[in-house]
């Protein structure tokens, strides 16, 4: 019946939505890894652009040092004003760090880290060269200054310092426009990056609706074929529910009409026993009157006759009492079978103590006492209660042994629906075996010596199921019993026609 | 009672009928008694042929009457006994095995004017039958119209 929900209605996506989510999930995590990603690329590509512009205007500065130096040696030479020599010096003095910077700013590309030393190497040359005119020209060698710079010396250093500069500018520029694109292509990267982001997530959120609405559904015929099911079974319980007390029902009734039956025929064999040993007497009377006129005095052959007669009558009588009892138990049985339940608010202490003082005086005959702990108020059958209490301390008192003082308790322990009631005892205990037995009509347990029937459990059990709970059995032999009764707080009020 | 009143016995169980009929001899009454074994039997004796009961008109009857039948129940016999012009002024005795508390009910409310239960117990049964014997010695019973 169950089995058939999953396979009836559509499969429901148990695992859509959770992998949905983890893809989700995992495009959002790639997609900003991604992006952070990128974006420090593209701050690398930026500082990288701006440190190639930096080395180009460090190669201008140290390009323009020198220039600045050779005007102040021209203009010196020329005017032979010392003024122009101050900028000489302040231009070659600016060179050294200018070159360091340079070389610095570079230490990451080897090839312009050694055009850097070209470059160094070549200034020092055009500043020794450019030094030794000054020199002279301060001594007042002025022809020597001319000399120098007339040999072209300082102007072929130049044009190749200004060569290499280019190389240089050449080569940065080249980095520059790699890193321009580089850096280009990371916004782009971004761009596409983001753009495929927003279209995944779009399309994950798409899926995620429509899965959760399919499930939905699923979910609500799943919803309607069980409610279909529910009544469905619901009304089979109803139906088997009516079966079952129906056979109960007929089980109660045959079991009443044997029994009542059976009584007839009792009646007659008692009817007639007691006709015949009537009959017995007269037929007695009258053989003791013909002996007499006989003239037979041997009485002795009567009198044996007689006790034969007695005897048969004994057993037959004896017999019939006993099956009496039995059969009135399975009456009694059915009776209370068939018998309407009221469930009524009972107090179970004032119950028990109620029952307790019916048992007194036998508890100080044989020195006993009991103690009735605190018990719920359930909402029950009165009477059906009173019979089982009554049965089981009544039996609790009965099996008590004597060669110790006798204890009997009655405890309850509550739970949500239910209470769990215990009476105890130290008495003699009931074998293992017999366990279940005791608890059958007419069956007892240890040594017959108590009067009974072996009903009173039968009983119980009875009760305690018609009013939906259940009796169990806890024993040593030897040691004592305890009988755990558990029983609904609240007994359903009968449904009409059910009795 | 007087000596004019028949007792119609309705008992299905000869040996039932049999120790009734004792007893109740053992209690003084000599008046005669019908005994009828089933339902069938004592309805055509009751009503006559044309079922109307007329044929007892004039007779005094006490009924002693078994709920338990084969072909019907007790509590029929005591309806139509009890809704029939002629005799429903004649006493019921229902002596019956069944001790229900529903069909004692149910006796006395159809008319029924005595209720006794038939104790198993011999001794008790002995007793309660003779003492419904003493019982029918004092009671007046009215003859049917």
């Amino acid at each position: 019946m169950i089995s058939k929900l999953s396979s009836a209605g559509p499969r429901l996506t148990h695992f859509g939505q959770p992998t949905l989510l983890a893809v989700g999930f995992a495009l959002l995590i790639a997609i900003s890894g991604t992006s952070i990603w990128l974006v420090n690329q593209a701050r690398g590509d930026a500082a990288a652009v701006a440190h190639t512009l930096e080395v180009e205007n460090t190669l201008s500065s140290v390009q323009l040092f020198l220039r600045r130096a050779e005007s102040g040696q021209r203009g010196f030479l020329l005017t032979r004003d010392q003024s122009y020599l101050r900028l000489f010096s302040a231009s070659s003095s600016s060179l050294g760090p200018g070159i360091d910077q340079l070389r610095k700013l570079v230490a990451d590309n080897p090839a312009q880290v050694a055009t850097v030393d070209t470059i160094s190497e070549m200034a020092g040359k055009k500043m020794a060269e450019m030094q030794r005119t000054v020199d002279f020209g301060l001594q007042g060698q002025w022809e020597d200054a001319l000399r120098v710079v007339a040999s072209d010396e300082g102007e072929n250093l130049m044009r190749s310092l200004a060569q290499t500069v280019q190389g240089m500018k050449v080569e940065e520029s080249r980095l520059l426009t790699l890193r321009t694109a580089s850096a280009t292509q990371s916004a782009n990267w971004l761009l596409y990056v983001n753009l495929f982001g927003v279209v995944a997530i779009i399309t994950v959120a798409a899926i995620a609706v429509h899965l959760s609405q399919r499930n939905t559904r699923a979910l609500r015929q799943a919803h309607a074929a069980l409610s279909v099911i529910n009544e469905d079974l619901e009304k089979r319980v109803e139906e088997r529910t009516a079966d079952l007390q129906e056979a109960n029902q007929e089980i109660q009734t045959f079991a009443y009409i044997v029994s009542h039956d059976l009584r007839s025929p009792l009646v007659n064999i008692m009817g007639f026993t007691s006709e015949l040993e009537e009959l017995r007497t007269d037929l007695f009377h009258r053989l003791e009157a013909l002996r007499t006129r006989a003239g037979d005095t041997d009485a002795a052959q009567d009198q044996e006759l007689a006790k034969d007669f007695d005897e048969a009558f004994g057993f037959i009588k004896a017999s019939i009492i006993k099956m009496d009892r039995l059969i009135k138990a399975i009456l009694d049985l059915s009776r209370q079978g068939r018998s309407e339940l009221q469930p009524v608010p009972v107090d179970m202490r004032g119950l028990v103590d109620g029952i307790a003082a019916t048992v007194a005086h036998q508890l100080i005959e044989r020195e006993a006492r009991i103690e009735i702990g605190p018990l719920p108020a359930i909402v029950s059958d009165r009477m059906a209660l009173e019979q089982i209490f009554t049965n089981l301390i009544d039996n609790a008192v009965k099996y008590l042994r004597t060669d110790v003082p006798g204890r009997i308790e009655v405890q309850a322990v509550e739970t949500s629906a239910y209470v769990l009631f215990s009476v105890s005892d130290n008495g003699r205990g009931i074998d293992p075996r017999d366990r279940g037995r005791v608890f059958e009509l007419f069956r007892r347990s240890g040594p017959q010596d108590r009067p009974g029937e072996g009903i009173g459990l039968a009983h119980v059990r009875t009760l305690v199921r018609r009013l939906g709970g259940s009796v169990l059995l806890d024993s040593q032999l030897g040691k004592g019993t305890t009988f755990k009764v558990t029983l609904p707080k609240t007994l359903a009020a009968q449904r009409k026609g059910e009795e | 009672m007087v000596n004019h009143v028949t007792i119609v016995m309705i008992e299905d169980d000869e040996g039932h009928a049999r120790l009734i009929e004792k007893n109740i001899r053992r209690a003084g009454v000599l008046n005669d008694i019908v005994g009828f074994k089933d339902g069938t039997t004592a309805l055509a004796h009751l009503f006559g042929p044309d079922g109307s009961g007329a044929v007892n008109a004039g007779r005094a009857l006490l009924v002693l009457l078994d709920l338990n039948l084969p072909d019907m129940t007790g509590v029929e016999i005591l309806k139509r006994i009890k809704e029939n012009e002629h005799l429903r002024r004649s006493p019921v005795v229902v002596l019956t095995t069944t001790d229900d508390k529903t069909e004692i009910q149910r006796c006395y409310d159809l008319g029924a004017n005595v209720y006794v239960t038939k104790p198993v117990n011999y001794e008790n049964f002995a007793n309660a039958i003779r003492q419904l014997g003493l019982f029918f010695s004092v009671i007046q019973v009215p003859e049917a119209k």
